[in-house]
């Protein structure tokens, strides 16, 4: 009796996870990936963009031939960007055997996830969450194909060292997490590059006034400024510095570069210089997939979409150069291969993080508009 | 070694102007604990309303055509005042009056509850973002070498300076030698006493609360102008930091309350200029406690005397 109500609950499981799960490419031999993310629940757009991104990728490499003979079948898991409602997808999944997922979006649901796919031997790969902790747990079948918060430092160090080539640079970062982490790792990367950084030091987020500071970074006669935070503060800075005669460049993170700068700062925000993620679909090389895109009326534009379909390629490369449908395999194939994917070539480190992530660096205008300087 | 004493002159200067405003803020921390021996925590949202009414005045001058700057900073002076003031008013009428009388910490509850009433009303009404403006006021002269580091002072700090001057003026003079002033100063010895000999004390306190008002009024203008920034979180640390140059001054004086403001904007801007910005605050509220430790009633404060 005991048993065959067991059977009867599992079957209940079934028909359940069959309703929320939508399968849309029906074969005997398939290989499964579970498209984890928010269809529902205040974040759904983001959602949207990684559906789209990964269905075309499934769309176009089963039409190119599938991989090694199989098709790839996407099975969407509906997580609202819930950690609960993710750990209870993470189940699902692993109750449908499916050995492959992209997603999930939100750093908070990824991680909770991610602790049981790694249990069960799932390979995981998120195209969204960008919480450097997600990677930081020894996990060896959790990947991501998007950058972290903590890429972008090293991509303005190198420009500076490299582009804007400064004697003094004077480094300010807010005080914060996320301010101060970018700061240090450009101050490190300057320093490595022979830059004399006279001045390192925080300020209060909140703080009006900056006199005092501005009179020491011109007394320190620094040509250059770096700063670590948000743009209220920044944009604050940039203005006391122009009406007080502190003529030098100013550069900022992903943080400063919305609209508010140039409402803030004014004419003062000309020729700022900004790290932002790139913008994948502006790219002519991959202009025949925006076409794709296009086509079927989707937007391309969003910036999860090529990361999402960049996680479904590698997922579908690392199986054909393992040549079998092992997860340890397959992880170890993506570790020690590189990917070229329409976000560019894609290589891994050790911990499942992109060796590089390009942020690219703009121009920022006092309009509020900018222009790309880099690659 | 000119250059180090230009240096040292311009990070003077910079601590002037932002001392001067943190004494026209202090003034009404201290003049309401003199009297009534409350401290008013909702006096820096006054500050914060002082300058959302300045920029509005200020755009609602220029949309009727006004161009002529000296025009526009009057007026915006002139309505802020009045509408914070007002605020001052209704705020001791609604929140204090009534509670006037009991248990002390039943007002400073209320003005806790004020406080959070006024910032969030402002956020409401005008959104949490950033609120910018265009400079109204640019250049400045230099003092020094023209090759090297050189002190320059804003037009804008010049404004200050002046403005806070000529404020301070007034409110001496109004409350040493007025029949007004008088009362004040009356009811800041011995409310009942006074009271007693036939002064209305009411109408007293809320005169206090207007006049605390409108200096928070000129305090918002003028640092509304000079950063050209404003949101509804602005008034919190105006106001803790006035607070504190009261408290150092020694609270209930109001020469206290404007040596305590120059002396935190001078200390903060030298720690900033010859130490590290990020240890400003750190420096300066030691300085706090340092005066509290050898002088606990502030450097101009009177001891405490019981009253019998």
């Amino acid at each position: 009796m005991k048993k065959a109500h067991k059977k009867a609950l599992s079957q209940f499981i079934a028909v359940a996870a069959m309703a929320g799960a939508s399968s849309f490419a029906l074969a005997a031999d398939n290989i499964k990936i579970a498209l984890a993310g928010p269809v529902t629940g205040p974040v759904a757009q983001y959602g949207d963009m990684q559906f789209t991104g990964a269905k075309m990728a499934i769309e176009q490499i089963n039409a190119a031939g599938g991989v090694n003979g199989a098709q790839l079948e996407g099975v969407v898991f509906d997580d609202a960007c819930d950690p609960k409602q993710a750990v209870a997808v993470a189940n699902r999944i692993v109750n449908e055997e499916i050995q492959f997922v992209v997603g999930h979006l939100c750093s908070s649901s990824t991680q909770p996830a991610s602790d049981i796919y790694e249990d069960e031997g799932i390979l995981m790969v998120t195209a969204a969450s960008t919480s450097p902790e997600i990677t930081s747990r020894g996990y060896e079948l959790v990947f991501r194909t998007i950058g972290l918060d903590s890429l972008q430092g090293p991509t303005a160090g190198k420009y500076i060292v490299e582009q804007v080539k400064p004697e003094k640079v004077a480094v300010i970062h807010d005080k914060q997490q996320y301010g101060e982490g970018i700061a240090t790792a450009v101050r490190d990367v300057l320093i490595e590059g022979g830059i004399d950084v006279p001045v390192f030091e925080g300020i209060t987020a909140g703080d009006k006034d900056f006199s005092a500071l501005i009179s020491k970074l011109r007394q320190s006669e620094v040509d250059f400024v770096y700063y670590g935070g948000y743009h209220p503060e920044l944009g604050l800075i940039l203005r006391q510095a122009a009406e007080r005669g502190l003529d030098v460049g100013f550069m900022g993170p992903e943080g400063v570069g919305n609209s508010d700068i140039s409402a803030i700062a004014g004419e003062a925000s000309e020729g700022l210089l900004v790290t932002l993620p790139k913008a994948f679909d502006e790219d002519p090389k991959n202009a025949k997939l925006v076409e794709a895109f296009k086509a079927k009326n989707e937007d391309p534009s969003g910036p999860f979409v090529f990361p999402a379909y960049a996680a479904v390629q590698i997922i579908a490369d690392g199986i054909k150069l393992a040549g079998s449908t092992d997860t340890e395999e397959v992880a170890e194939a993506l570790r020690s291969n590189s990917f070229d994917t329409p976000t560019g070539v894609l290589s891994f480190d050790e911990k499942g993080d992109l060796k590089d992530f390009n942020f690219v660096v703009y121009e920022w205008h006092a309009d509020a508009t900018k222009t790309a300087l880099t690659e | 070694m000119p250059e180090s004493l230009f240096y040292f002159i311009q990070q003077l200067l910079n601590g002037l102007t932002v001392g001067s405003t943190y004494a026209l803020i202090a003034i009404g921390y201290t003049m309401v604990y003199g009297i009534i021996g409350m401290i008013n925590f909702a006096h820096g949202e006054v500050y914060m309303i002082g300058s959302y009414i300045a920029f509005t005045a200020i755009a609602a001058l220029a949309l009727f055509g006004i161009e002529f700057l000296p025009l526009l900073i009057i007026g915006a002076f002139i309505v802020s005042m009045i509408v914070t003031s007002a605020y001052g008013y209704s705020i001791e009428r609604v929140a204090y009056r009534p509670l006037r009388g009991g248990n002390r910490l039943i007002p400073l509850i209320s003005a806790i509850g004020m406080s959070i009433f006024l910032q969030n009303l402002v956020r409401l009404a005008q959104g949490s973002r950033d609120i910018a403006m265009p400079t109204l006021i640019t250049g400045g002269v230099s003092i020094g070498p023209e090759d090297a580091f050189n002190a320059n002072l804003s037009y804008m700090q010049m404004i200050i300076f002046a403005v806070t001057l000529i404020t301070m003026t007034l409110l001496t003079l109004f409350i040493t030698r007025s029949r007004m002033g008088r009362a004040c100063r009356a009811c800041a010895e011995d409310l009942k006493m006074t009271n007693l000999l036939g002064i209305n004390t009411n109408g007293i306190i809320a005169l206090t609360f207007v006049i605390g008002a409108a200096l928070a009024a000129v305090a918002g203008v003028l640092l509304g102008m000079y950063y050209g920034v404003i949101n509804p979180y602005i008034g919190f640390m105006a106001g803790l930091k006035a607070f504190t140059a009261a408290v150092l001054g020694g609270i209930g004086s109001i020469p206290g309350a404007v040596l305590g403001g120059l002396l935190l904007g001078v200390t903060e801007a030298m720690t900033a200029g010859y130490f590290s910005s990020e240890y400003k605050d750190v420096v300066a509220f030691s300085l706090l406690i340092l005066v509290l430790l050898f002088r606990p009633s502030g450097i101009l404060g009177r001891p405490e005397v019981e009253k019998v």
